[in-house]
């Protein structure tokens, strides 16, 4: 007959562990590992800045853009002009 | 300090040390062939008098805005490139004369200084001229929605 073990763990430490282990991986800035991609934040190039964006039109934070404090500065200034020349919204469609 | 200051303000030849230009125009969507060589012309001209240089006029294209400008969802956009010795007062004079002489043909404009270090080339958004028009039946097509547009399969509905 097997004996059971009881789990000194509780369920909610294992989740817990779990997460950090997956979660705890750095995050590479893309730009300072490719300084040519740099160059694409541009005002002007509206496509590439429109993946920074929500769907309301918010500048997504550098927790999920990925970006440094450095580049994340860049693309918010970037997206920042280019609303003026109206190529990106300062809102998005209103429900 | 003295020294750096003065490799700022002149080159070694003794000529005034140039500086790259970039300036967005946004122009209204009914711009003629006409008015816009205007706005070249006069654009020119102040940067000539500044003893600048014209590098290029390029014309983007008609483009959907993001939000609406003087009651149009629609522009044109203009990118100029230019040069002008340092420590002018010409770039003031040409922000002057888009907002006060040109303000019925340019809305929204923009000049910002080119970095030596970036390159020239540049991305933009593809404007409403070079995309592909789409006809009403392929849409229909793509979205499985057969006889939608087509009045022959209509026909063939009523008869069921």
């Amino acid at each position: 007959m097997t004996k059971k073990i009881k789990l000194k763990i509780s369920a909610r430490l294992v989740k817990k562990r779990s997460r950090r282990g997956n979660g705890n991986r750095s995050k590479m800035c893309r730009f300072c590992s490719d300084k040519e991609q740099v160059y694409g934040i541009d005002y002007k190039n509206a496509t590439f800045l429109k993946g920074f964006l929500t769907e309301r039109g918010k500048i997504l934070p550098s927790r999920i853009s990925g970006a440094c404090a450095r580049h994340q500065r860049v693309i918010s200034q970037e997206i920042r002009k280019s609303r003026v020349m109206a190529l990106l919204p300062y809102s998005g469609p209103a429900f | 300090m003295a020294n750096g200051a003065k490799l700022t303000s002149k080159s070694h030849k003794g000529s005034p040390m140039m500086r790259q230009y970039e300036a967005l125009l946004l122009t209204v969507p009914e711009i003629t062939g006409d008015e816009a060589k205007h706005l070249e012309t006069q654009l020119d001209k102040a940067i000539k008098t500044g003893t600048g240089s014209t590098i290029s006029f390029e014309r983007w294209g008609k483009y959907r805005l993001a939000y609406e400008i003087n009651k149009s969802d629609y522009g044109v956009f203009f990118l100029m490139r230019f040069e002008l010795p340092q420590g002018t007062k010409t770039v003031a004079d040409i922000k002057t004369l888009l907002k006060v002489k040109l303000n019925n043909v340019v809305m929204r404009d923009m000049i910002s200084v080119l970095d030596p270090k970036h390159p020239l080339t540049y991305q933009r958004p593809r404007s409403l001229e070079e995309a592909p028009a789409r006809e009403a039946d392929s849409f229909s097509k793509d979205a499985k929605m057969p006889g939608f547009f087509s009045m022959d399969d209509r026909d063939e509905i009523d008869e069921d």
